[in-house]
């Protein structure tokens, strides 16, 4: 990975070498908010490939450290998800490649040219962990519950939330408010840094005696609270440890983008001058900075009760611990954790939207007020995630009214985004393609969230497959929809070339298609009774019907996984042979297209002073239909605030 | 004109950077607290008697503890006291305010270190149920925060001796101080949730 | 067509959940027939036109208010349908027919009966592995427990789940099964490496076939 990263930043260095000298030289003039951190800060160009690459104070090659971090544990992620999901279509049938190789081990004769590959891989130790993972190649139960449970922490801990928050976050955030970097540097390598050791505890939880986690990415206790009930030794007490290193990563890393927007605005910017998606990434800020350390207060408890002997989370009778407290606090951070996924996204989609609508967005202000509507909303719904957990059922009335209400803003925001189309003169760009698609598939997942917000109904489709769905529709539907979106969109800024666009308009309608191929039938599924975490569905009679489908949903997931590595293969081929993006390739009005592409060192040549808001499109009575945030005032232009 | 209002606006900054860093920081240690705080409500709910009747006869130190808990207080007294001394250029006092501070901070863990070590005679243990398991974790981790506190507070110190603050640049001491009085402040309200459940 | 919707609904307490899903289900394809139709329109008509351009439009208050109020409405209206239902799902039935006790244990329901004496903890309970036996229109009271992990209680076709806790009792499960037969009760909450496959059945019999069955279990 750091392999990329090296490469990856050599030729928009080249390209802008002596640029950013004589540019840091006025840095230091022009910089309206000088402080200390940002005194040496303003002399790192001058230093060493490994400072510059690896531990670099720059925000933008952080944020490009974060999205390539981000999209490798996509990969792990999906991976993970890509075997259990064989185990669910042919459950004990052993798995392709995986599974041959294992056959060779056992009656050694070479099946395919892949079991030659790992002879070489297992032949030295006979006893290689996969021989105890999947006997004779297939997954076994406990397996399994580590495929989904790895798959889930990743999906969340190591790619949405490293990817929205610590990549756009970090791209984004200076650019956007004008200013040359983060307001601590220092803090912001650290919190990427952190990143990275806990990604490599989690990993490592694979190769420890008894597994990895294996308690679903929720760890429900007293499941995960004591080794007898999964057998699982260390694997559990990374996850926690791995969880408690990434809750430090973001703490940090949100207090440096709350700082920063708070105090490092450009002359001008006021706050409701702000981008949305600065906007949202200001909200998801503060939601870590106060959910995290409740995990991390919970994680605290269980590291007690696994390795000291303490009795919190089970119930036995001397103890007098609770089985429904880890669920209390899991839940108090979880569900705020599933707005800071979403948030940032709804930021982007804005973006996006207004951008290629060649519109102002629809109700800026009540867009704004929504996002904060949702993020406290967040805090008291928790318990729609234990209507079936045997909390007392009083409390089930006021969750499931809580929880309702989040639709509300929900609506505003949905309808605003359709209000902002509205009339417009709409460019179907392959970041508005992933705009769009964002909004329909979030709104297949909210509605489904409304079924298991409502009590009644929750008590049927509780832990089935219902759920997953509504999963997969919001987190990938949505943020990662959102995700692509913004990557291709920013990526002209990013690494001065375009994406190549018919390699991302295959990867789009790929990936749409068969993400509603694989999602979509869960619905059906769920409502069909199936459970969720359950290793072989033909186990049970009632579910019989449901194979079929589940062997469908695999082929679909596979075809998602392929229609992935185009986009990867894109990334890295645009990095070198992109065509060269001038500055502004998207007539837009935000700060970050003022800066020059590739953007130097120290962002702009000076700090820009923004004179209206973010959304000035199709101005009547102007020639250009966009005006830039920072084009000084004239005739027609005191609009936009 | 509008954008000349506005450009005011955003320039002045109330806080600095390092400061405002502090404060947020807080929030996050708050929640920490809340997490922990809650799990205590939560066990405590859960149990008829508090102490358990299998700790009936555990008796927390009450009394020491509250000595314990003015002298906390009083160390908030003086690191203001030092605030104050900086900003109008007594060094002399500074240096003094804050290595009183510090002492009394240390004298806190002490005291309180002792009386765990009575406790755990008593045989109230991590082990011996959640009773003796949400006190140490709970107090815990206020106790490592104190002593966080007090380190950060010695740095401040030794940069106070080699005379790095005056009153027009004394950060250092301002953040550490804002750190400090919010640990402080803390301690009351875990001393009679814990001690007087 | 076949099991691509909720399976045979037989329990008399548990219909108001499928009407409910029912009306959730209409009100949520309208929302959504609604949303993506007015997104289609909007893509095909305004889609960019050489010469075209924009209409500058910041929003519209009246808009807001309307759809803000609309969704409020809805949201609560649908609320407020579910409180008495929840309300009588998960209260603790007065007085049931018949008492059973189910522990969840990795991996298998043990369904207790008290007995002749109606007493639970007697020499005449009777402890059976992953077959609960009831008769048919009759209100059964199921007391949940867990010994070690926690489990969940899921009969499909009585909408029933409820979570099994370690070391606690639950008393507010109950069912009146209208149609014999056998059905599965999978564990429905993830207890470990056998969570896959933790099953029990549920026979609902016919009064008689019950009380015969009552015999052979308690002779004389
Ligand atoms: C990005 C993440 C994300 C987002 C945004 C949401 C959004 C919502 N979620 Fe979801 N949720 C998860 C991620 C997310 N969720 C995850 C990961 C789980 C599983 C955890 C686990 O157990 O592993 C989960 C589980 C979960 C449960 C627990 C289910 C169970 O275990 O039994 C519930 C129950 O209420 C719920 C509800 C909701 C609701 C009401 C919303 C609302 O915010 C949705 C609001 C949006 C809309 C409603 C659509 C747009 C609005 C309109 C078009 C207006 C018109 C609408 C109406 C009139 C209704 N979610
Ligand atoms: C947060 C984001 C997120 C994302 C992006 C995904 C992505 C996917 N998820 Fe995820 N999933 C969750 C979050 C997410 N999931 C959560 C929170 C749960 C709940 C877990 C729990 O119950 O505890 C869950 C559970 C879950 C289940 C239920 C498991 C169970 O309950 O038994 C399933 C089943 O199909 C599933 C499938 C998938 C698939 C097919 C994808 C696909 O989108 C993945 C696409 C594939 C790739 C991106 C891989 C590309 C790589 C290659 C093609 C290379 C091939 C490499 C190898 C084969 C090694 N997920
Ligand atoms: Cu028992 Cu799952
Ligand atoms: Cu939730």
């Amino acid at each position: 990975m750091q392999e990329n990263e090296n490469i990856s930043h050599e030729h928009d260095d080249d390209e802008h070498h002596e640029h950013a000298h004589d540019d840091n030289d006025t840095a230091q003039h022009t910089h309206k908010h000088d402080d200390d951190e940002h005194h040496e800060h303003a002399h790192h160009h001058e230093e060493s490939f490994i400072s510059k690459y690896i531990f670099s104070l720059d925000h933008k090659t952080i944020g490009k450290q974060f999205l390539i971090y981000g999209l490798l544990m996509f990969f792990v992620g999906g991976g993970l998800a890509l075997l259990f999901r064989w185990q669910l279509a042919y459950p004990e049938r052993p798995v392709p490649i995986i599974g041959a190789s294992q056959q060779y081990l056992d009656d050694g004769e070479v099946v395919t040219g892949a079991d030659r590959m790992w002879e070489r891989i297992w032949d030295d130790d006979k006893e290689g962990w996969l021989e105890t993972y999947m006997p004779n190649g297939v997954i076994d139960d406990s397996f399994y519950n580590m495929l989904f449970t790895m798959h889930a922490t990743i999906m969340v801990f190591f790619v949405v939330v490293p990817i929205l928050v610590g990549a756009f976050g970090n791209f984004l955030i200076p650019l956007m408010i004008g200013t040359r970097d983060m307001a601590f540097p220092v803090l912001n390598m650290l919190s990427f840094w952190l990143a990275v050791l806990a990604a490599i505890v989690m990993g490592a939880g694979f190769f420890v005696e008894g597994g990895h986690a294996a308690a679903g990415w929720t760890g429900y206790a007293p499941l995960s609270a004591d080794p007898q009930w999964t057998g699982v030794g260390w694997g559990q007490n990374l996850w926690a440890i791995s969880l408690l290193i990434q809750g430090f990563s973001s703490l940090v890393g949100s207090i440096n983008y709350i700082t920063t927007i708070i105090n490092m605005r450009a002359p001008g910017m006021t706050f409701f001058r702000l981008p949305l998606v600065i906007w949202s990434l200001f909200i998801v800020a503060v939601l870590l900075l106060l959910a995290f350390p409740v995990l991390s207060s919970a994680l605290a408890l269980l590291i007690f009760d696994r390795l000291a002997g303490t009795t919190f989370f089970s119930a036995t009778p001397e103890g007098g611990g609770d089985p429904l407290l880890w669920q209390h606090l899991f839940w108090f951070f979880g569900h705020p954790e599933v707005y800071i996924l979403i948030l940032p996204g709804m930021g982007i989609a804005s973006e996006l939207i207004a951008v290629n609508s060649r519109k102002p967005i629809f109700g800026y202000r009540s867009m704004v007020y929504a996002m904060i509507a949702i993020a406290f909303l967040g805090w008291v719904v928790w318990g729609h995630h234990m209507f079936q957990s045997g909390m007392r059922p009083g409390m089930g009335a006021f969750f499931m009214t809580t929880t309702m209400l989040i639709a509300v803003p929900s609506a505003i925001k949905t309808f605003n985004w359709l209000g902002t189309m509205f009339r417009g003169s709409i460019r179907f760009t392959t970041p508005m393609l992933h705009g769009i698609a964002f909004v329909s598939m979030f709104v297949i997942g909210g509605l489904s969230g409304i079924y298991m917000a409502n009590t009644p109904v929750d008590i049927y489709i509780h832990d089935t497959y219902y759920i997953v769905a509504h999963i997969h529709y919001v987190v990938f539907g949505g943020s990662l929809f959102a995700i692509f979106g913004g990557i291709i969109f920013w990526f002209p800024k990013m690494y001065g070339r375009y994406m190549n666009d018919t390699l991302s308009k295959i990867h789009f309608w790929l990936t749409f298609i068969a993400f509603n191929c694989t999602f979509f039938p869960m619905h059906i599924l769920g409502v069909g009774g199936h459970m969720r975490r359950i290793a072989d569905p033909t186990k049970y009679e009632f579910l019989q019907d449901f194979q079929g489908m589940n062997i469908f949903i695999t082929m679909s997931a596979f075809t998602l996984g392929v229609s992935q590595l185009i986009l990867v293969y894109n990334y890295f081929w645009s990095m070198y042979r992109g065509k060269v993006a001038e500055k502004n390739p998207w007539n837009v009005t935000t700060l970050e297209w003022e800066a020059p592409t590739p953007v130097p060192h120290g962002n702009f040549e000076e700090i820009p002073t923004v004179y209206r808001g973010p959304y000035e499109y199709s101005v009547p009575g102007e020639e250009h239909d966009f005006i830039p945030q920072a084009q000084p005032e004239h005739a027609a232009a005191s609009a936009g605030d | 004109m509008i954008a000349q209002s506005k450009l005011e606006m955003t320039d002045s900054q109330p806080f600095s950077n390092a400061k405002l860093g502090v404060v947020i920081l807080l929030g996050a240690e708050t929640m920490l607290f809340v997490g922990l705080i809650g799990a205590f409500l939560v066990l405590r709910m859960g149990n008829v008697t508090w102490p358990p009747l299998s700790h009936a006869d555990i008796q927390l130190p009450r009394l020491v503890t509250g000595i314990n808990t003015g002298l906390l207080l009083i160390s908030g007294f003086t690191m203001f006291q030092a605030i104050r001394a900086i900003q109008s250029d007594r060094l002399k006092q500074l240096r003094v305010f804050l290595i009183f501070t510090g002492v009394l901070g240390l004298l806190f863990l002490v005291i309180q270190g002792s009386e765990w070590i009575q406790l755990v005679g008593k045989g109230l243990t991590l082990q011996s149920g959640v009773y003796g398991a949400i006190f140490y974790v709970l107090i815990g981790c206020h106790a490592i925060h104190v002593l966080g506190a007090v380190i950060w507070l010695t740095i401040v110190i030794g940069m106070a001796l080699v005379g790095r603050f005056s009153s027009v640049s004394y950060t250092g001491v301002e953040t550490c101080t804002i750190y400090w009085i919010y640990v402080v402040a803390l301690w009351p309200i875990l001393y009679f949730m814990v001690y007087f459940a | 067509m076949l099991g691509w919707w909720l399976p045979e609904n037989i329990s008399t307490y548990a219909q108001g959940v499928d009407k409910l899903f029912v009306l959730i289900y209409w009100i949520t394809v309208v929302v959504f027939v609604l949303v993506i139709g007015a997104l289609i329109v909007f893509l095909i008509k305004y889609r960019h036109r050489e010469g075209h351009r924009a209409e500058y439009i910041e929003g519209s208050t009246k808009l807001e208010i309307i759809w803000t109020t609309a969704t409020t409405v809805i949201v609560f209206g649908l609320a407020m349908l579910s409180f008495p239902q929840w309300n009588n799902l998960k209260s603790i039935p007065e007085n049931p027919d018949y008492v059973v006790q189910v522990r969840g244990v990795q991996f298998n329901w043990y369904m207790i009966y008290p007995g002749p004496d109606n007493e639970f903890d007697t020499d005449d309970d009777l402890e059976l592995e992953n077959e609960l036996h009831v008769p048919m229109n009759k209100d059964i009271q199921i007391v949940l427990t867990s010994a070690d992990v926690i489990h969940s209680f899921f009969i499909p076709n009585l909408r029933l789940k409820q979570d099994a806790l370690p070391n606690r009792f639950l008393y507010n499960i109950k069912f009146n099964a209208i149609k014999t037969g056998r059905y599965e009760i999978p564990c429905a909450e993830l207890c470990g490496f056998g969570h896959s496959g933790m099953i029990g059945y549920l026979n609902v019999h016919t009064q008689q076939e019950y009380d015969e069955w009552v015999k052979e279990q308690w002779p004389e």
